[in-house]
């Protein structure tokens, strides 16, 4: 395979896997309003779970790591996005019942910041600073992939994944329950007010996008065969953000258009171009900061994103617009209004 | 029995106490206001019993249940709507989406119902694929009443579902809670403006700096000196 169709997967891979990303945070934030900044470490402990379930035994490695089960894949994927939710279990229970979206936001990067430096200096959990590297290739034996064949092989199998999480996050919006999120979204108070146990559903929330953050990092770590804590700095978190506000806060269909313009186009597109001569690593630089020109740029004169949020119609209104025949919902019983002939008494006690 | 029974209710933030023994009740088919001026504790009573703020003293009782240590998100599904003052729709959701949410603690299919209320809030029916957020203030707050409606209420409560609205909105907002209580609903209004809850009011209470000053029937409040009872300067608890 030509080194142009290795960057093309690689882009592709990104794509899809920053879709992924982007659906966890949406839910989060786009269609419940949890500020989760700390949202690369949920992507981070899925990915090192991942890696060292699927890793074998640490002794010999020259690596240090816990577990080390060599589960196979997707086994190994879904321990690590479930390991992710119950992290965000823990941190909920503790921050989520009685912190509102700003002190939570506070809470939540110190957490990002206090996970970062646990994880890059306490060495035997992954390997510290170093990272875990030699990460087996899933499937790779099983179809006897090649390094080369394994890129384009994986990029698919991201696709498929996020087609499937795709559509579970889609029944999940269209849900009462994504009805509900929004409605906290707009406002916990009188969402609580109707009946809704706010804390359970932006608990639900933050374990579902986690999850979602989880396999997002597992499928990383597997896709470039190791990981250490220079790929998930804090500020990346920003980049998941950029993402789903330059596509679109809470539609699906625009997290695909933000994975593709910030994360595939703008991330990892201008790290292929040669480098300006006498300036190397410049165009990183430029890269990050054209990354929050748009974000400003977005938020100023497009705040809903490049697809925004969708009406969702009803089946009422749109039989109603092809003009076909309603259905029994559309029967209306009128309410009659009753007068009140007579006095009504009443007691109080207060005097 | 009346729809809603609160007695020698005492609630605050904190541990300030800002109503103290209060007691009142809202009966089936009822229109009962509270009225006073600021601070006296008007909306605090009304966050008191829907579960918001909960008494440190006193019950409160719908019907026959005493909701008075319920967590507040479990008092809906016993029949008490409340329409918050401001800010009190989903504003990014559509109309029938708010309606649909208001719906969300009554099992089974709400639609019938909300083709029902639609068709008694007409400006609502004609908006209902509309963002809340895109409607004038007085449509919000029909919107908000309407979605309190969808639980098939007991007793309703209201905080100053006029505020800010025109006369003319005003107008409709009130007569919309004469119909709720004239379906067999009690309802319960914190209301600012005391020439519009005595005219619409059965019942009227008159809050000051926190407690159940002055009640009766909505023709004797209407005849005190209000201004004085306001200020405090009049001694006029009777029952």
């Amino acid at each position: 395979m030509s080194a142009f169709w290795y960057y093309v997967f690689t882009l592709v891979f990104f794509l899809f896997d920053y879709f992924i990303l982007a659906m966890g945070l949406n839910i989060q934030y786009g269609e419940t309003g949890i500020l989760n900044f700390a949202y690369i470490g949920f992507v981070a402990v899925g990915a090192y779970i991942t890696g060292v379930t699927g890793m074998p035994s640490s002794a010999g490695t020259g690596q240090q790591y816990i577990l080390g089960w060599g589960l196979p894949f997707p086994i190994n994927l879904i321990l690590g996005g479930l390991t992710a939710s119950a992290l965000a279990l823990v941190v909920a229970l503790i921050a989520l019942r009685r912190l509102r979206t700003d002190y939570l936001a506070v809470v939540l990067i110190s957490l990002s910041l206090v996970l970062y430096d646990v994880i890059n200096n306490y060495v035997p959990l992954f390997n510290g600073a170093d990272g875990l590297y030699n990460v087996p290739e899933p499937l790779a034996g099983f179809f006897k992939l090649t390094t080369n064949s394994f890129v384009p092989f994986f990029a698919m199998l991201t696709g498929v994944v996020a087609v499937i999480m795709w559509w579970v996050m889609s029944r999940i919006t269209k849900a009462p329950l994504g009805r509900t999120l929004r409605a906290i979204r707009d406002d916990d108070g009188v969402a609580a007010t109707l009946g809704k146990s706010v804390f359970r559903y932006k608990l639900t929330s933050m374990l579902i996008g986690s999850f979602y953050a989880g396999v997002g990092g597992g499928l990383i770590i597997q896709f470039g065969g190791s990981f250490n804590p220079t790929a998930w700095l804090p500020g990346e978190t920003f980049v998941v953000f950029a993402v789903i506000l330059v596509g679109g806060v809470g539609n699906n269909i625009g997290l695909l258009v933000g994975a593709l313009l910030v994360e595939t186009l703008l991330i990892h597109l201008p790290a292929f171009l040669p480098s300006i001569p006498g300036h190397p690593g410049l165009i990183e630089y430029i890269d990050t900061m054209v990354v929050g020109v748009l974000l400003m740029v977005m938020l100023w004169f497009r705040p809903q994103g490049v697809v925004p949020e969708r009406i969702r119609r009803s089946p009422f209104t749109l039989a109603k617009r092809s003009g076909q025949t309603l259905d029994d919902r559309a029967v209306v019983v009128p309410v009659a209004p009753v007068e009140i002939t007579t006095a009504v008494g009443q007691e109080t006690t207060n005097g | 029995m009346p729809a809603l029974l609160a007695e020698n209710v005492t609630a605050g933030y904190g541990r300030t106490p800002i109503i103290t023994d209060i007691s009142l009740s809202v009966e089936k088919g009822t229109v009962t206001t509270i009225i006073g001026p600021n601070g006296a504790g008007k909306s605090t009573f009304a966050k008191a019993v829907v579960g918001i703020l909960r008494p440190t003293n006193g019950r409160i009782v719908v019907g026959d249940l005493d909701i008075t240590r319920m967590p507040g998100h479990q008092i809906p599904r016993h029949g008490v709507a409340y329409v918050p003052q401001n800010d009190n729709v989903f504003k990014s959701l559509t109309v029938r989406e708010n309606l649909e949410v208001g719906g969300f603690a009554v099992k089974g299919d709400t639609s019938a119902r909300m083709e029902e209320i639609l068709s008694v809030f007409t400006d609502l029916d004609k908006a209902r694929e509309k963002k809340a957020g895109f409607l004038s203030g007085g449509q919000q707050n029909l919107l908000a009443i309407a979605r309190a409606l969808m639980v098939g209420p007991s007793v309703i409560v209201l905080d100053e579902p006029t505020a800010g609205l025109s006369p003319a909105y005003t107008d409709v907002v009130w007569n919309q809670v004469e119909r709720i209580a004239a379906s067999g609903t009690g309802v319960l209004v914190v209301e600012q403006n005391v020439e519009r809850a005595l005219h619409h009011a059965h019942f009227v209470h008159i809050f000051v700096a926190g407690s159940n000053h002055v009640h009766g029937l909505a023709s004797e409040i209407a005849s005190l000196d209000l201004a004085a009872i306001f200020l405090g300067r009049a001694e006029a608890n009777r029952s």
